[in-house]
């Protein structure tokens, strides 16, 4: 069958040659090529799926899309990159997972595809990428061994970025005659109000479950608050004041939160919120469109949108997904121009308005984009202050975000004292740092 | 080949290729098991290209607090599933055990929930323990009782629920077969001798299914250590490791730590306490067997 | 103890609707709520006061529908495929545990191999085996060590005619999931098969041998024929097993060798929950089962009752 279509493939190539030797663009070479790619299944890479036929037909390559859990998606990855010849052409990989790709030399470098004056594209514009994600996503082996920096270079691009903002019921607020919050007090205290103002909502629906999602939601509020999980030695710092401040942050949300909470996912923690359950709502970008379905929302209009408020600072998340190509894949030139594609001015453009989020900055300012979405505004100026540190991207953090997740999941559940617990996490990502080398150079 | 030749090598052509299966896909794997963890082995290496680190995976498990909580939480799952089942599951035996039109029908709709995909069933249950849409908080706030944080703060209880619901029939069948295999001669005895209901249960019944319900509580025992995606579907292992049973740990270290070293010897250790307790369980109905056995023989001699 | 009978009818008999509903009921909640739409099942419209659609199976089976949908507007549950994944997987792993099973049993038997104290106490020993502990070293091997090399004659040969890249391994392959299935299931059904096995008389066997059958034709025409009923019960068990599992395959499977459960399981995604899909893959999933459960009843508690009962 695949034998058929490659033959298929080349037939058309070749007619493509024959017919327009005189006008060869960029893309005459590779169409027919069938690329398979690997994508989240995730509301960005939904809208993703929207606009791949837009890239066929303009560039005749095929694109096979194997859709997985963001999660699940990791251990196939790691699967397949591990091989020496893998199945993917492209792949779409979560921030945390940089670090492991890189680490293990699975990512191509980017650099000798912008360098082919064949492949790259002038217009391309890379300057108009948002800073912090292209940092936090793209880069390796600068500052930290993660981030940007003197010695770093890139290994992916930024694709489906998200930051935390606050979405608030703006029917409530008004109702009440409540202010929206512009800082983590006022935040906590409107959030234990709600409940007693309208009795059977909860204030601010966040995630908690145990793992990953309990740490996700404390590190949301770890940087605000101007903690951070290690200090510039790597020593865990996570267990300071800051730390403290954090967890308790997240337990009075979750105890004035709405029902169940603590058990909340993210998909439980934006249902409640679309079913009119809670009065606001702190995590991601990535919900503004289903809250703007009426086949999935019941708070359709009635959210307004607001900056992650500060604590002692401007700090919302940086996340997200970055593409990268793999170093094993059998077409990188044909994938560099799909990703190349996607990440283009035009094609950020269309992946907004099909409902994705844009990792640019003039697709944020766009008129025809802020016609539709009269919250991309807001979503860019809180992109301005995203932190591309609000979470360390080593190959041990896996671990540790495990543990930490579970350990908070504990002091949500089982009412565990915060510092005794968040001292325990210290103490264990302590032992998990020595193991990896970490204080190699004390 | 000649025909008699042929004839004395059926026996052995019909057992090789369950023998080379099983050795390919069973015996092999569980060797290269335990190979493995004793190995630093990470899942984007090939086995040969790890380590050798000795005993180190089996004592770090061994001190690590989280194995302990989930070793726990794994006995206690499998000991209050199997007693509250096999309590029901007997006592509904010795209560439908009669002559009824619609028995072959109920017994047909009993086992309706242990054909079904664990992944369904795990599907069902989250749905109906779900918070504010679930049908076991509606009922509860319908009758103006308030609400039950179900897979939050009972997790544990919710999944030993929904694995009774599965499970139970599963015993009550096994026990109805053995009630009625009993010798009808017995407890005919019983009846002229004017034993009430309870007594018959209590001195004949109960020890005559002796056998079979150990059994029984055998297989559903090695069963209760095998649940998985039940669990998975419903909580994922959590809040906290409230719900992380052996199995599940199992395969989030392999997959989600990436230490299939330390998941093979977490492997290890779980096969170890399921063999120490079927060798156990087995070693008592030995021990059942052989009393009863001599029981008769004294009974005989006194005669 | 007839009009004792009689006595507790009514209390009886709610006890037994009781327990029906128990035992039917999540299952039968799950049925009413696929032809919800999410919007119903979310706002708790309860009961059966809804207006009933057949959206939720038109998005699972978008990819083998033959028309397009206007609510969808890109197809990404392909149920359609992962369907014929399980069904080809159960099917062949259940054709052939049985006759690799049917086989080894009758050896055994016949020509008095091992007594049926060791099969039973492999078969328990397997049993004890919980598919969790087999996972790692499954994953290892099939991924890495039981490959072809893609240079060899075979793998050569295999990689030409089904495209692919890298060496040929059984991971990611229907084969490589099917293996393990049979491997599984194997010490149970040669357990059951045995006890049919025994019973039939061994005259009817000699008869024939008399007649010049070879030790092939009398197994196939003589023997088979004669323990139909534990077939059913063993096919049932196997089938069952290889249609619901979810942990090996999952480790097994690549994009094109997913089964049902994997399939549910992944859309459980945490970014959005759509219960009504969910509900109705889960009843697809369900359907072939619960056809099984209510024509072959009697087989299954057999096949249930064989092992602890009989001894």
């Amino acid at each position: 069958m695949l034998q058929k279509l490659k033959t298929l493939g080349l037939a058309v190539t070749v007619a493509a040659c024959l017919g327009g030797q005189a006008m060869a663009g960029p893309y005459d070479e590779f169409a027919g090529t069938t690329l398979v790619v690997n994508f989240p299944a995730h509301p960005h890479y939904n809208a993703v799926m929207k606009i791949l036929p837009e890239f066929t037909k303009e560039t005749g390559i095929e694109v096979e899309v194997d859709q997985l859990p963001y999660l699940k998606m990791r251990e196939r990855q790691t699967l397949e990159l591990g091989q020496d010849e893998g199945d993917y052409d492209l792949i779409a990989y979560v921030v945390f997972s940089k670090a492991d790709y890189v680490y293990a030399d699975q990512l191509e470098n980017l650099a000798r595809y912008y360098m082919n004056p064949k492949l790259a594209d002038p217009s391309y514009d890379a300057d108009d990428l948002i800073d912090g994600y292209v940092y936090n996503i793209g880069f390796a082996g600068g500052n930290k061994g993660y981030l940007q920096g003197k010695t770093g270079s890139l290994f992916g691009i930024p694709y489906g970025s998200e930051t935390s903002v606050l979405g608030y019921r703006k029917d409530i607020f008004e109702k009440h005659g409540l202010t929206v919050p512009e800082t983590y007090e006022e935040m906590l205290d409107i959030a234990c109000k709600i409940p007693e103002l309208e009795p059977g909502m909860g204030g601010l629906s966040s995630r908690a479950a145990s793992g990953h999602h309990a740490s996700h939601a404390f590190l949301l509020h770890l940087a605000p608050l101007g903690g951070r999980v290690f200090d510039d030695a790597w020593n865990p710092i996570v267990n300071n004041e800051a730390g403290v401040q954090a967890a308790n942050a997240l337990k009075t949300i979750v105890e004035c939160g709405p029902k169940g909470a603590s058990s909340f996912g993210f998909g439980e923690a934006l249902g409640s919120f679309l079913n009119g359950d809670t009065a606001m709502f702190l995590d991601t970008t990535v919900v503004a469109g289903q809250i703007d379905d009426p086949s999935k929302s019941k708070v359709v209009g009635k959210v307004g949108w607001a900056m992650h408020p500060m604590g002692t600072r401007r700090g919302s998340q940086t996340g997200g997904f970055g593409i990268g190509i793999p170093k094993n894949a059998e077409h990188k030139d044909a994938a560099f121009l799909l990703m190349q594609w996607l990440t283009s001015k035009k094609g950020d453009k269309l992946v907004a308005l099909a409902g994705g989020n844009p990792s640019r900055f003039s697709t944020h300012e766009d008129a025809e984009v802020n016609a539709k979405f009269p919250h991309m505004k807001t979503f860019g100026e809180a992109l301005q202050h995203a932190d591309p540190d609000w979470r360390p991207i080593i190959p041990v953090w896996g671990k540790i975000n495990a543990d930490l997740g579970t350990t908070l999941s504990k002091v949500l559940t089982e009412d565990l004292d915060i510092q005794e617990a968040l001292d325990g996490v210290a103490e264990r990502t302590k032992a998990v740092m020595e193991d990896a080398g970490y204080y190699t150079w004390k | 080949m000649s025909y008699s030749t042929l004839n004395r090598l059926t026996p052995y052509i019909f057992l090789v290729p369950a023998l080379v299966i099983m050795a390919i896909a069973l015996i092999y794997p569980l060797g290269y098991m335990v190979y493995g963890s004793f190995r630093s082995w990470d899942p984007s290496q090939a086995l040969p290209d790890t380590d050798f680190v000795g005993l180190a995976n089996y004592i770090s498990l061994w001190n690590d607090p989280n194995f302990h909580e989930s070793l726990m939480v794994t006995l206690k799952f499998a000991f209050s599933v199997v007693s509250i089942e096999m309590v029901i599951g007997v006592g509904l035996a010795l209560l439908l055990d009669r002559n009824l039109r619609g028995m072959s029908l109920l017994r047909t709709l009993f086992i309706l929930p242990m054909m079904i995909a664990p992944v369904v069933v795990g599907l069902m249950w989250r749905y109906m323990y779900h918070p504010s849409v679930g049908i076991f908080n509606r009922s509860l706030e319908g009758m103006g009782l308030g609400s039950v944080d179900w897979l939050g703060q009972h997790a544990l209880l919710s999944v030993v629920i929904a694995d009774i619901w599965q499970w139970t029939p599963f015993i009550f069948i096994l026990s109805l077969a053995a009630l009625q295999s009993l010798p009808r001669s017995a407890l005919e005895a019983a009846r002229i001798d004017g034993a009430t209901g309870w007594q018959q249960i209590i001195h004949i019944k109960l020890p005559l299914m002796m056998p079979v319900l150990i059994v029984t509580c055998l297989l559903r025992l090695i069963d209760a250590f095998k649940v998985l995606e039940v669990i998975l579907v419903m909580t994922e292992g959590g809040p906290g490791l409230s719900t992380e049973i052996l199995a599940l740990r199992i395969s989030r270290t392999a997959t989600e730590f990436r230490e299939l070293g330390v998941a093979a010897a977490m492997s290890n250790y779980l096969l170890m306490l399921l063999l120490l307790l079927t060798i156990m369980m087995l070693a008592y109905n030995k021990v059942l067997e052989v009393r009863a056995a001599r029981a008769r023989r004294i009974a005989e001699e006194g005669l | 103890m007839a009009d004792q009978e009689k006595k507790q009818h009514p209390a009886f008999y709610a006890l037994l609707v009781l327990l029906i509903m128990m035992s039917v009921g999540p299952i039968a909640l799950m049925f009413v709520n696929s032809f919800k739409l999410d919007v119903d099942i979310i706002s708790g419209t309860s009961g059966l006061l809804f207006l009933p659609t057949i959206q939720n199976y038109e998005t699972a089976l978008c990819d083998v529908l033959p028309y397009e949908l206007d609510h969808l507007d890109f197809c990404s549950l392909k149920f359609g495929g992962s369907f014929i994944n399980s069904l080809i997987i159960a099917l062949v792993s259940t054709v052939l545990t049985l006759i690799i099973g049917c086989m080894a049993a009758y050896a055994l038997v016949r020509f008095r191999f091992m007594g049926r104290d060791t099969v039973s106490g492999t078969t328990l020993m397997v049993r004890m085996v919980p598919p969790a502990v087999l996972l790692v070293p499954v994953f290892g091997l099939w991924n890495n060590e039981f490959c072809l090399d893609k240079e060899g004659w075979l793998g050569g040969l295999i990689r030409d005619n089904f495209g692919g890249r890298g060496d040929v391994c059984l991971a990611g392959t229907h084969s490589g999931i099917i293996l393990i299935y049979v491997a599984m299931n194997l010490p149970f059904v040669i357990w059951i098969l045995q006890s049919f096995i025994v019973q039939v008389p061994r005259q009817l066997e000699e008869a024939a041998r008399m007649d010049g059958a070879g030790p092939f034709q009398v197994f196939f025409k003589v023997v088979l024929p004669l323990i139909k009923p534990g077939l059913a019960a063993a096919a049932i068990f196997t089938f069952r097993i290889a249609w619901n599992e979810y942990l090996l395959a999952s480790a097994l499977s690549d994009r094109d060798t997913k089964t049902v459960p994997i399939l549910i399981v992944n859309n459980m995604s945490e970014f959005n929950v759509e219960w009504g899909v969910i509900m109705a893959t889960g009843v697809l999933l369900a359907i072939p089962p619960i056809i099984f459960t209510l024509f072959a009843s009697r087989q299954i508690i057999t096949g249930m009752t064989a092992g602890a009962v009989k001894g």
